[in-house]
C-alpha cells in the first residue's frame, strides 16, 4: 500500500502531460479537456490517488493510454500474468533441480574434484548476465542443434506440453544464474549443518550416514536454502522482463517494456505494482514453508 | 604511520595474499579496469571509426572481436563501452553507498521515529524486483546514462542503509562511542570519525558486489534500449546492436558478453574473497 503510494507519487511527478503524449502536441483543447476528464487528470492529487488505489483494490488499474488504447489494464495483465507465472515457476523448478544436485554433490565431496568443479561452475554462472546467456543458449540449442525454437512461445493454456518445450530455453536462461546462487547457498548450509552437535550425537547413536544426512543435515539446511529462493524472486522477475522480450514471450515483462517505450504511464505503473505484489506474496509463501520445515515446530 | 598500524597492514596483506579467491578476483578486476581505462587508447581504431569495406567480419588478428555492421572494431568499442558501463555503475553505487550509509547510520544512531520511517522506506524499495524498479525509474526520469546511474543508486541504496544501520546498532553503545559522546563531540563527527572507520570494511565489500550488480542493470536497461542511448557505446548498447544481426555475426554479442562476464567474475571473486578475509568463521561460506 505504501509502495503503491510511492510509485504513484513518483510517476505523478514525471514530466510531461499524458494527455498531450496520447493525443499529440497539437491536440485541440476540447479533446485534451475531455481526455483529462475521462482519466481523472483534472482532480487534485489526493483524489486521483484515491481513485487509482480504490480501483486497484477492486482489480481495476484504469485504462491503458497508448499501447492498447482504451483497453482496461487489468485485462492486459490478466492475459499476461499466467504466462509470466508459468515461465517463472518453470525457471525456479529448473534452478531447484540443478542446485539440489550440484549443492549436495559439492557438500558431500567437499574439497574433491566434484566440489571444485561445481563451485567453479557456480561462480561462472553468477557472472553471466541472463540475457546474454539466453542468446548463447539460442546459438547452441536452437541455431546449432535445432533442438528448441529460437523465438516464440506457446501459451500453457493452449498446449501445456508445447509451453514446456518452447519455454525451456527462456526458463533455463533465467534459471542458470539462480541455480548457481542456490547451489552455493545449499553447499554452505549443508556444511554448516553437518558440523552441528546434534549431527555428531546422531552419528554416535550409530545411525547410518544416509539416515543422518536425510533427517538431520538436509532438512535443517533446507531452511536457509528456501529463504534464498524467496530472496532471489526479485532477481528472477527482473530477469523475466528482459528474457520475455528476447524470446518474444507475451508476458507481463514484455508488456511493461512495451509500455515503457510507448510512455504508457498507467500501464507501467500497474506492472510495477503487480510485480511488487508478486514479490510480497512469494515472501509470505516462503515464510510458511520455512515454518513447516523447521523441525522444532513440528511434532 | 604508527608501528602498530604498519603491523596491522602487514598482517592484512599477508592474509590477503593467502586467499587465492581474493587475489584472483583482484587480478581480474585490475585487468578489467586497466583495459577499460588505458586499453582503449592503445587500440589503433577509434570507437566510431567505421570501415565500410570491412563490415561484419569475423574475429581475426586485425579485429580480435570482429567488426560490426558499420565496420567498427568490436574490441575497441567493448573497451570504450566498458569504460562507460563501469563509470555509470560506479557512480550509481557511489551515490547509493554515500546516501545509504549516511541514512542507515543516522537511523541507527538517532533511533526512534526517524529509524522506523527510514527503514520501512528502505524495506519497501528492497521489496521491488531491482530491474523492474530500475525500468520504472527510467520511464519516469527519461532514458540516458545519468539516469541509469540514478536508477542503480535508488535500487541499491537500501542494501547499504540496512548494512550500515545494523552495524551501527552494534557499535552505538561501545565504550569508545560513549566516550566520544561524553566529550560532547557533535553527532556527525561521532558518526564519521568514530563509527564509520569501524564499519567501512563490510561496506567496501558490498560496494564491490554492488558494482557488479550495477553493470548488469546498465547492460540490461541499455540492451532493452531504455538505458544509455547510442551513439554512446556502453556494453549494453553494443549488445543491443549485436542482437540485430546475431545470426549473421554472432561474435559481436558473444564477445561483448564474454567481456561483461569477465568483469563480473573478477568483481564477484574479489568480493567473495574479501568477505572470507574479514570473517574467518565465514571461510568456505558463499552465498549472496
Amino acid at each position: 500500500m505504501a509502495g503503491a503510494l510511492i510509485v504513484y507519487t513518483v510517476m505523478h511527478a514525471a514530466p510531461g502531460d499524458p494527455a498531450l503524449a496520447v493525443l499529440g502536441e497539437n491536440a485541440r483543447p476540447e479533446a485534451v479537456a475531455a481526455f483529462r476528464y475521462k482519466h481523472h487528470l483534472d482532480e487534485p492529487f489526493a483524489a486521483q490517488f484515491w481513485i487509482w488505489l480504490s480501483g486497484i483494490l477492486r482489480g481495476d488499474f484504469g485504462l491503458s493510454l497508448t499501447i492498447a488504447g482504451g483497453i482496461p489494464i487489468s485485462q492486459l495483465i490478466a492475459a499476461r500474468l499466467p504466462i509470466t507465472a508459468f515461465i517463472g515457476l518453470y525457471a525456479v523448478l529448473i534452478a531447484v533441480a540443478i542446485s539440489l544436485t550440484m549443492g549436495t554433490v559439492a557438500a558431500l565431496r567437499r574439497g574433491r574434484a566434484a566440489d571444485t568443479i561445481a563451485t567453479s561452475v557456480a561462480v561462472l554462472g553468477i557472472s553471466m548476465p541472463d540475457f546474454w546467456l539466453s542468446y548463447m543458449l539460442v546459438f547452441a540449442f536452437a541455431l546449432g542443434w535445432r533442438l528448441f525454437p529460437a523465438y516464440g512461445f506457446v501459451s500453457p493454456i493452449d498446449s501445456p506440453l508445447g509451453a514446456l518445450y518452447s519455454g525451456f530455453l527462456p526458463a533455463l536462461a533465467i534459471a542458470a544464474p539462480m541455480a548457481a546462487v542456490f547451489a552455493r547457498m545449499l553447499r554452505t548450509s549443508l556444511l554448516e549443518a553437518s558440523s552441528r552437535e546434534y549431527v555428531a550425537a546422531a552419528r554416535s547413536f550409530g545411525f547410518s550416514a544416509p539416515f543422518v544426512f536425510r533427517h538431520y543435515i538436509f532438512r535443517n539446511a533446507l531452511i536457509p536454502y528456501v529463504t534464498v529462493i524467496g530472496l532471489q524472486i526479485r532477481y528472477l522477475l527482473g530477469g523475466v522482463v528482459v528474457i520475455e522480450r528476447i524470446f518474444g514471450i507475451q508476458g507481463l515483462g514484455s508488456l511493461m517494456v512495451d509500455a515503457a517505450f510507448a510512455r504508457d504511464y498507467p500501464t507501467v505503473l500497474a506492472c510495477t505494482v503487480v510485480f511488487l505484489t508478486v514479490v510480497l506474496l512469494v515472501n509470505v509463501v516462503v515464510d510458511l514453508i520455512c515454518v513447516a520445515l523447521d523441525p522444532r515446530r513440528s511434532t | 604511520m604508527t608501528p602498530h598500524r604498519r603491523q596491522l597492514y602487514a598482517r592484512l596483506s599477508a592474509s590477503f595474499l593467502g586467499n587465492s579467491t581474493a587475489v584472483l578476483g583482484a587480478a581480474v578486476t585490475l585487468f578489467v579496469i586497466l583495459a577499460a581505462t588505458l586499453g582503449a587508447a592503445l587500440m589503433p581504431y577509434g570507437p566510431d571509426h567505421s570501415d565500410f569495406l570491412d563490415i561484419l567480419s569475423s574475429p581475426s588478428w586485425a579485429h580480435p572481436f570482429g567488426t560490426d555492421s558499420f565496420g567498427r572494431d568490436v574490441l575497441t568499442r567493448v573497451l570504450y563501452g566498458a569504460r562507460v558501463s563501469l563509470a555509470v555503475s560506479a557512480a550509481g553505487i557511489a551515490i547509493a553507498a554515500t546516501v545509504g550509509t549516511a541514512l542507515g547510520m543516522t537511523a541507527a544512531y538517532e533511533g526512534g521515529y526517524a529509524d522506523v520511517v527510514l527503514m520501512r522506506f528502505a524495506d519497501l524499495l528492497f521489496a521491488f524486483p531491482a530491474f523492474v524498479l530500475a525500468l520504472f525509474l527510467m520511464v519516469v526520469m527519461g532514458f540516458g546514462a545519468t539516469n541509469v546511474s540514478l536508477a542503480i543508486a535508488l535500487s541499491y541504496f537500501p542494501i547499504f542503509a540496512r548494512l550500515a544501520r545494523n552495524m551501527t546498532l552494534l557499535l552505538r553503545e561501545e565504550p569508545f562511542v560513549q566516550a566520544a559522546r561524553l566529550m560532547a563531540e557533535p553527532t556527525p563527527r561521532i558518526l564519521v570519525r568514530e563509527i564509520l572507520p569501524n564499519i567501512a570494511a563490510p561496506l567496501i565489500v558490498q560496494a564491490t558486489i554492488g558494482i557488479a550488480f550495477g553493470i548488469v542493470i546498465e547492460a540490461g536497461l541499455s540492451f532493452l534500449g531504455v538505458g544509455v542511448q547510442p551513439p554512446t557505446p556502453s556494453l549494453g548498447v553494443i549488445m543491443a546492436d549485436g542482437r540485430e544481426y546475431f545470426q549473421r555475426a554472432p561474435w559481436v554479442l558473444t564477445m561483448t558478453g564474454v567481456a561483461i562476464s569477465c568483469a563480473l567474475l573478477g568483481l564477484n571473486l574479489f568480493g567473495d574473497g574479501l568477505r572470507d578475509l574479514m570473517d574467518p568463521r565465514l571461510r568456505q561460506r558463499a552465498g549472496q
